[in-house]
């Protein structure tokens, strides 16, 4: 009864105000309803229809879809909290600024999503750009319309903060929301996630473990499969945080794992794949075809691909020929040194003085040869 | 004394030889290098030239090859003039050889008053042939252990392989640095020895770097034919025939037993993009061949089709972006942009034909551009000359 009330006070309402449910015949009249206040329409003037629950539109391909705005959602949104009142509606549905509204091209309910993702686009125009790298929005140009848009991902009226507002830094309640956002597409990968080493830790609040986007990026997201580049450099994407000795000595976990990668024949080609042909289709492996990908296990763990009683098998992936000592040809990630390679350590020790004592030797006797020669020939001369 | 007098120091045989290992050795260091020193900025800039890291993979071990193959010759070599032409083994080191490397030594640090007078080898000759021979033989072997790092391992502990590599890096750093120094400076630098192009050293070189063989050939101690050469020729090229059958099969099994190593999948031939995009020059980038828009006649036949399908999702709608709304004809022509979009009979004034020759994220392809520019250029029309009459 508030709401009717409501009507004759803030509307210059040419028609009798309509009473839900349903909406009477003369509010589906042509009358046209405009905003009388200063500047443009506020909210108010749109919940004062939007917030009735049984507010409804059908699309031309039947489906019939709620149109009503949970108000006290929206305002607890980060659109709702800016300023002092919140963003208009009508900044996002801008061609909504009186009634009867503007015909909805949209045919049917995914349509009307991607059509209203692109409002999105006027403020956030750098993440929208992002998309257009992103595997999604490419998805979408190609013909799919199920490609994730803005509002799957962020919803529509019950966007929440992922960066913080000063330093734009992802907060640390963002891994989580970030996870769950993927899921709901994503929901066979995530249940795999979910049970990683780093699924655990973001799961159970812990900000510092990879999620999702942290490997996949965001707006941006490329496709693992469609191009080889992403395999590539997945390294460096591992590296961000496992290279990182403040955040890894946290963990007690060696950040020696990048360097000790790329110095061995695996890491070394695929760093000079990654420096000289980027494009190339190729199969050395990388962190994750050892350690695994969703289901990444901590290297400790009974189960884990790298176990040292599990590692024969994971070379076998790629080495089906190879036997009991083949693995130990790989260091486990550590460095060569006297107590985990000691020959290694040996010979690196052997040629560390015999190249210098050796070529020190030779560059001394060629100094005292030539020295001998060219006083042998003023000699000579007198 | 005949001053223009020349002698025989390297036959042919011995100066294609050197050729061999030259080439070799060089391939084997600049492709090997390259690969000890992978993250330097050189390295990267050669391997490119090179054709990438598989290609130089594949260079060095052909190198490595020829290598081998000529270590077998060489070995035949050595045997056929020790047992069938009974030649004096000169190149062997002997203990007069470490007398004059010490006394050389003293001579240049000014304690001996003379050079040590030395033969057809001299002491510092015997030390880079030695070299090599101990050089080769340690990279053959741990070259087979990098190669095939299964077999290796199906005998040796694992950690062999590592080792291997590092020995095979060591090594390869020393030999390298070594003929830099030693050869270059001996053979090229103190003078300019030109044997091993000629295969003479004249008078004064003779006399200069080998004076106690000159003497020998001036007492004609020269090589004496001897009885029972034809039947020595005949055992030794019938064992040294087995040998080196049995060397070449090593060989092949050398080359062949594993791909392990090197095997990887080859770049792929063409990448098809699935969408137009942008190369990171601002050209217009790659298209899929198999779009062919139909015919772009006018609005209503193909253009505001083609527009629809690609444009309408940003241009038109909800929002039009940068207030194009390609859904119908007038608002295409009459949108309220900042350029206009289309300026009929001029494409290249027209918003769309300078997007798309930018950076725009969706790109027509070559055929819908070409149509949607010469539509611009024939003035834009809504329909075809013939309908609208």
């Amino acid at each position: 009864m508030l709401l009717l009330a409501g009507f004759g006070l803030i509307f210059n309402v040419h028609a009798q105000p309509p009473a839900p449910p349903p909406l009477p015949a003369e509010f589906q009249s042509t009358d046209v309803i405009e905003f009388q206040g200063e500047g443009s329409p506020d909210n108010e003037f749109c919940l004062n229809c939007h917030e009735n629950p049984y507010l409804q539109m059908t699309l031309a391909s039947g489906e019939v879809v709620s149109v009503t705005v949970d108000a006290d959602a929206y305002a607890d949104s980060v659109h709702g909290q800016h300023g002092t009142e919140g963003y208009r509606c009508i900044r996002c549905h801008d061609n909504n600024r009186e009634y009867p509204h503007e015909e909805v091209s949209a045919t049917n309910r995914r349509e009307l999503s991607i059509e209203l993702s692109t409002a999105c686009a006027r403020c956030h125009t750098d993440k929208f750009d992002e998309t257009m790298d992103g595997v999604h929005l490419m998805a979408l140009i190609d013909g799919n319309e199920e490609a994730a848009v803005c509002s799957d991902c962020h919803t529509g009226h019950e966007v929440q903060r992922l960066t913080d507002e000063d330093t734009g830094r992802p907060l640390p309640e963002s891994s989580e929301l970030a996870a769950q956002m993927c899921e709901s597409c994503h929901a066979d990968i995530y249940n795999v996630y979910a049970n990683s080493v780093h699924g655990e830790a973001v799961l159970a609040g812990n900000s510092d473990a990879a999620t999702c986007s942290n490997c996949h990026g965001v707006h941006s997201i490329t496709g693992p499969t469609s191009s080889s580049e992403f395999r590539l450099f997945s390294p460096e994407s591992c590296a961000t945080c496992h290279a990182d000795e403040e955040l890894m000595a946290e963990y007690d976990i060696s950040t020696d794992v990048f360097d000790t990668y790329v110095a061995d024949f695996h890491g070394t080609t695929v760093t000079l794949f990654q420096r000289v042909t980027p494009g190339q289709a190729f199969n050395s492996p990388v962190c994750v075809d050892c350690h695994g990908t969703h289901n990444i296990v901590s290297a400790d763990d009974p189960s884990s691909t790298v176990m040292k009683e599990n590692l024969l098998g994971t070379c076998q992936q790629c080495h089906p020929d190879a036997t009991a000592n083949f693995s130990d040809a790989w260091l486990s990630h550590y460095q060569p040194d006297a107590e985990h390679a000691p020959l290694v350590d040996l010979v690196n020790k052997i040629y560390a003085v015999l190249i210098p004592v050796i070529i020190g030797a030779m560059i001394l006797f060629v100094a005292s040869d030539i020295r001998r020669r060219w006083a042998d020939r003023n000699h000579e001369d007198l | 004394m005949n001053q223009s007098r020349s002698y025989l120091r390297f036959r042919l045989s011995y100066r294609l030889e050197h050729w061999l290992l030259v080439f070799s050795f060089t391939v084997l260091a600049l492709t090997g290098l390259v690969q000890k020193f992978a993250q330097n900025d050189i390295s990267i800039f050669l391997i490119g030239v090179m054709g990438g890291i598989q290609q130089v993979r594949v260079i060095h071990r052909i190198a490595a090859t020829m290598l081998m193959l000529e270590s077998v010759y060489h070995i035949g070599s050595i045997g056929y003039n020790l047992i069938v032409r009974r030649a004096h083994w000169d190149m062997m080191p002997r203990p007069h050889d470490l007398v004059n490397g010490i006394n050389l030594v003293l001579y240049n640090l000014g304690l001996r008053a003379q050079r040590p007078q030395q033969g057809r080898y001299t002491a510092e000759e015997k030390v880079e042939y030695l070299s090599l021979v101990w050089g080769t033989a340690l990279m053959i072997i741990t070259g087979f252990m990098l190669w095939n790092p299964i077999a290796t391992t199906s005998v040796l502990p694992g950690q062999a392989i590592p080792m291997a590599k590092a020995a095979h890096g060591g090594e390869a750093l020393l030999a390298v640095l070594a003929v830099l120094v030693w050869h270059f400076y001996h053979v090229h630098i103190r003078s300019f020895n030109t044997s091993m192009f000629t295969g003479y050293l004249s008078e004064e070189e003779m006399e200069e770097e080998h004076p106690l063989e000159l003497e020998r050939i001036r007492e004609g101690q020269t090589e004496q034919p001897m009885s029972g050469r034809v039947r020595r020729r005949r055992v030794f090229l019938t064992a040294y025939g087995i040998l080196a059958l049995v060397m070449l099969g090593g060989i092949y099994v050398f080359v062949s037993f594993e791909k392990t190593a090197i095997e990887t999948v080859q770049p792929a031939a063409t990448q098809v993009p699935r969408l137009a995009h942008v190369n990171d020059d601002g050209a217009r980038g790659l298209m899929t061949a198999a779009d062919d828009p139909g015919p772009l006649l006018s609005w209503d036949t193909g253009v505001g089709q083609l527009f629809a399908e690609k444009c309408t999702l940003c241009h038109g709608g909800t929002v039009p972006l940068a207030g194009l709304d390609l859904r119908n004809y007038d608002d295409a022509l009459l949108s309220d942009t900042e350029s206009p979009a289309i300026v009929p009979y001029n494409p290249l004034a027209s918003g769309i034909i300078i997007q798309q020759n930018s950076v725009h994220p969706v790109q027509l392809t070559e055929l819908e551009f070409a149509g949607v520019y010469s539509w611009i250029e024939r003035g834009a029309p809504q329909q075809e000359e013939s309908q609208a009459q």
